[in-house]
């Protein structure tokens, strides 16, 4: 450890051996190679990750051609800087975001790794800093600042404060990156990092969905001055007041270019102290993180277990039910899968009803998005099933536990199809339509929770537990198919009768008669989901050994 | 084998000591290999009883087919004179399992999934409460309930699972490398835990490859090696004329005579 903690710059290693510490360009000519053998070793997995691999490429290349010509063709709009401003601050965000949701993409990003080396964090930061301008993310930045200066620039003046942006836009991404991520690399390869990366993939679910709706807001006429005040805000803040400097100095505002372009050296300053700093800590002091799990507090949970717990049956399927719904808040994965349900059933219709096609029966999407969570309940309790198979030895105990979890989902899920309906017959001002399209939901609910059961009883599958993206384990997808699309189907054919009671009565113009959807519906719905119980329970008890080997696989 | 008698199966083990499994012809293929290749074995009941081999050599196989948790291709299993396949609600409640390599529910805290687990099990809720409480103070994890188990050490895992499997009283324990990964003071409280409940006539069957540890706590030894039983007995049966257990499993499993390191002759001190 001497190398590290000594002052930089000091004597040379004690015994003037080769073992000393490297010089600092022979350490980033290391680091580029590692960085490029990285990219290389992307088309050396299997044809599948390879293909994915390149296929990435492929799109993000496409996609930044196509901001280029964009940026190109809003060359000389007067509003050009209300867009390029603000995308500048979204793409150095997600810079800023990245390493907490995707940590394992770059090994070096967790300098830890780096402590048993003979490496000062000067040269480290250099060397990483320098490695971390190779890639696709930084390709696609670069080509991003570039468009912007293209779109913004305008004569001598705005093309020299362009030269000196580009590379401090790209500079200032990355090192926001590094830092943010060696301050928060306790976090990240801790147990609540590890969670948030799984969390990952309900960013992208969720965030798609509100980037849809920002973009039908945006896209009507005049939409783009929603985006001034934003844009007002992000041209005083780096890296985005770079480009705005290319503005400026275009329009012959030198001072506040050269005012905006300091202010963006500054905080690539600021940012490599504060990554500098992190480094040392990370690399002299002692890792505690095991001394902290062993010694933490130890809380008893709330009380709103217990109240939760007095609401459910007291038998088998009560205890089964507690534990699902503490699973859907405390499992990452588990968590991921019901806020998306939650969130895409309610956002969707939403979107719809931006666009102009509001209709209360949307609010049936709410119930099939929820129903889907039925869907391969075993694979979700992971390999700790056996506990599960070890408590079941009679059909009966097999139907108590999927009764369990199907009162789980109806718990959270009866709620909330009532409230969205409600929601969505009061905005759109359809109080006529609410008893049958709640009636088509919980029809649909039941229908999924029928097939959702055997699927999980007929076709488990393991889901693996350390990517946020991943759903089924290698080798499984057939059975996940088979499950869910098959399901899905099997679903439809499900509630068809219902839905052709309903356009009957419609067709038929009995009117007054719609409300008796609503008890149709439940009633249909619960016989549904009570008789695919009643049909997966034996089949159940009898395949635990198989349930658990296919679940076990991940 | 599945027609052979039942008295064969649940017949004495060394005389009058009756068995508390009888295992006739298990078999357990993966594709080509073979993990399980015919087992014949009695283990007798109130004892502390140790399944030995070096990795890979059937031993998480056999413990899981006789546990009720993998279908082997055929043979028969008998635990506490009820068959495992035939009549599951004899034998899961008779029997508590500490699995390798299987979660727990991990996402609950060490008293939620005691709750959990027995109330699974069907017993009273207080009395599932009491018990809970009774065995995290014993197993020392009651500073540590309210965490969940996803934050605990091997350890503290390896004794929530113990807890978990001790919980409904079994009469037959099967434990699959209890003491791995564990420290030395967890080690002995496991192992205190353990003495007093075989004390009370109650049954160990555990898996291990620390030869000292079987060779301390067993009173009967059985050794595997590539999927078949090598050798079972009282243990100073199983040990004969070798100064150790270790001596005597080494030679069971053909491990003489093998490079121990002399080709690596510049490991060590002297020119660098």
């Amino acid at each position: 450890m001497s190398a590290v903690t000594s002052p930089p710059g000091g004597a040379p290693s004690p015994a003037g051996t080769p073992r000393g510490t490297a010089p600092a360009a022979a350490t980033t000519a290391v680091f580029v190679r590692i960085k490029l053998a990285l990219l290389r070793n992307g088309l050396r997995q299997s044809t599948g990750r390879k293909a994915a691999y390149i296929a990435s490429m492929v799109v993000t290349a496409l996609f930044a051609a196509l901001q280029l010509l964009g940026l190109i063709a809003l060359r000389g709009h007067p509003q050009a800087a209300v867009v390029v401003v603000p995308a500048i601050a979204l793409v150095a965000l997600g810079w800023a975001v990245m390493p907490l949701f995707f940590a394992s993409g770059d090994e070096t990003l967790d300098p830890t790794r780096l402590v048993m080396l003979p490496l000062r964090p000067g040269a480290v930061v250099g060397s990483l800093l320098v490695s971390s301008l190779i890639g696709i993310g930084p390709a696609f930045t670069l080509v991003l600042a570039v468009g912007s200066v293209v779109a913004l620039g305008h004569g001598a003046a705005g093309l020299s404060a362009g030269i000196v942006a580009v590379p401090l836009v790209l500079l200032v991404c990355v090192a926001l990156s590094r830092a943010v991520a060696a301050a928060n690399i306790r976090l990240l390869t801790s147990r609540r990092g590890r969670d948030l990366a799984l969390l990952s993939g309900l960013f992208i679910a969720v965030g798609a969905q509100l980037l849809n709706l920002g973009v039908q807001k945006l896209s009507e006429p005049g939409g783009l001055r929603f985006l001034e005040p934003a844009a007002d805000v992000l041209r005083l803040l780096p890296p985005a007041s770079a480009l705005d400097a290319v503005r400026a100095a275009g329009d012959g505002a030198y001072a506040a270019a050269a005012a905006q372009l300091a202010l963006n050296g500054a905080a690539l300053v600021l940012l490599l102290w504060w990554w500098r700093a992190s480094l040392t800590r990370l690399m002299t002091a002692p890792d505690g993180s095991t001394l902290q799990a062993a010694a933490g507090p130890d809380r008893k949970p709330g009380g709103e277990s217990s109240r939760l717990a007095a609401l459910l049956p007291a038998d088998r399927t009560g205890t089964v039910a507690l534990r699902t719904l503490r699973y859907a808040w405390r499992e990452p994965k588990s968590k991921a899968a019901w806020v998306t349900a939650l969130a895409i059933g309610l956002l969707l219709p939403v979107v719809y009803a931006v666009q102009g096609n509001g209709s209360p029966y949307w609010a049936c999407f709410a119930a099939g998005m929820l129903g889907l969570q039925m869907y391969n309940q075993f694979g979700q309790d992971t390999s700790a099933f056996w506990l599960v198979a070890q408590t079941i030895s009679s059909p009966r105990d097999a139907y108590l536990e999927l009764r369990g979890r199907a009162v789980a989902l109806a718990f959270v899920a009866l709620p909330y199809v009532t409230l969205v309906t409600l929601g969505f017959v009061a905005v759109l001002d359809r109080w006529d339509a609410f008893a049958e399209s709640l009636g088509l939901s919980f029809g649909l609910l039941g229908a999924f929770l029928a097939t959702g059961t055997l699927a999980s009883v007929l076709y488990p599958y393991s889901i693996p537990q350390d990517s946020g993206f991943k759903n089924v384990a290698p080798g499984q997808t057939g059975q996940a198919w088979i499950g869910i699309v098959g399901g899905m189907l099997a679903s439809a054919v499900l509630a068809a009768p219902l839905l052709a009671v309903t356009v009957w009565m419609h067709v038929a113009d009995a009117h007054d008669w719609l409300w008796l959807l609503l008890p149709a519906g439940a009633a249909y719905g619960w016989a549904a989901a009570e008789t695919a119980l009643r049909v997966g329970a034996p089949r159940m008890a009898s395949r635990l050994p198989e349930i658990l080997t296919a679940v076990s696989r991940a | 084998m599945a027609g052979s008698p039942e008295e064969d199966v649940t017949g004495s083990a060394g005389g009058t000591v009756p068995a508390a499994v009888g295992v006739r012809g298990l078999w357990k293929r993966f594709g080509d290999q073979v993990a399980v290749a015919g087992i014949d074995l009695e283990l007798p009941a109130g004892q502390f009883v140790g399944l030995v081999g070096p990795n890979g050599a059937g031993k998480t196989t056999t413990l899981s087919m006789v546990t009720g948790l993998l279908r082997p291709d055929s043979g028969r299993i008998l635990v506490a004179g009820h068959d495992v396949w035939a009549d599951p609600v004899a034998v899961k409640s008779r029997i508590g399992i500490l699995p390798e390599g299987l979660r727990l529910f991990e996402r609950l805290s060490g008293r939620e999934l005691l709750a959990y687990t027995g109330r699974l099990r069907g017993l009273p809720g207080e009395e599932v409460d009491q018990r809970a409480t009774q065995l995290l103070d014993v197993l020392d994890l009651a500073g540590a309930q309210h965490k969940l188990v996803v934050d605990y050490s091997t350890g503290m895992r390896k004794k929530i699972g113990l807890a978990t499997a001790l919980l409904h009283n079994p009469e037959v324990l099967f434990l699959d490398e209890p003491f791995e990964g564990v420290d030395p003071v967890s080690a002995q409280t496991i192992r205190g835990v353990l003495e007093r409940y075989t004390a009370s006539g109650a049954t160990v069957v555990f898996s291990s490859h620390v030869m000292e540890l079987v060779e301390s706590l067993c009173d009967w030894v059985a050794v595997m090696a590539a999927g078949r039983i090598r050798a079972h007995g009282p243990l100073a049966e199983v040990r004969g004329a070798a100064p150790s257990l270790q001596a005597a499993f080494l030679e069971l499993v053909g491990a003489h005579g093998r490079d121990d390191g002399q080709s690596l002759d510049w490991l060590g001190g002297g020119a660098r």
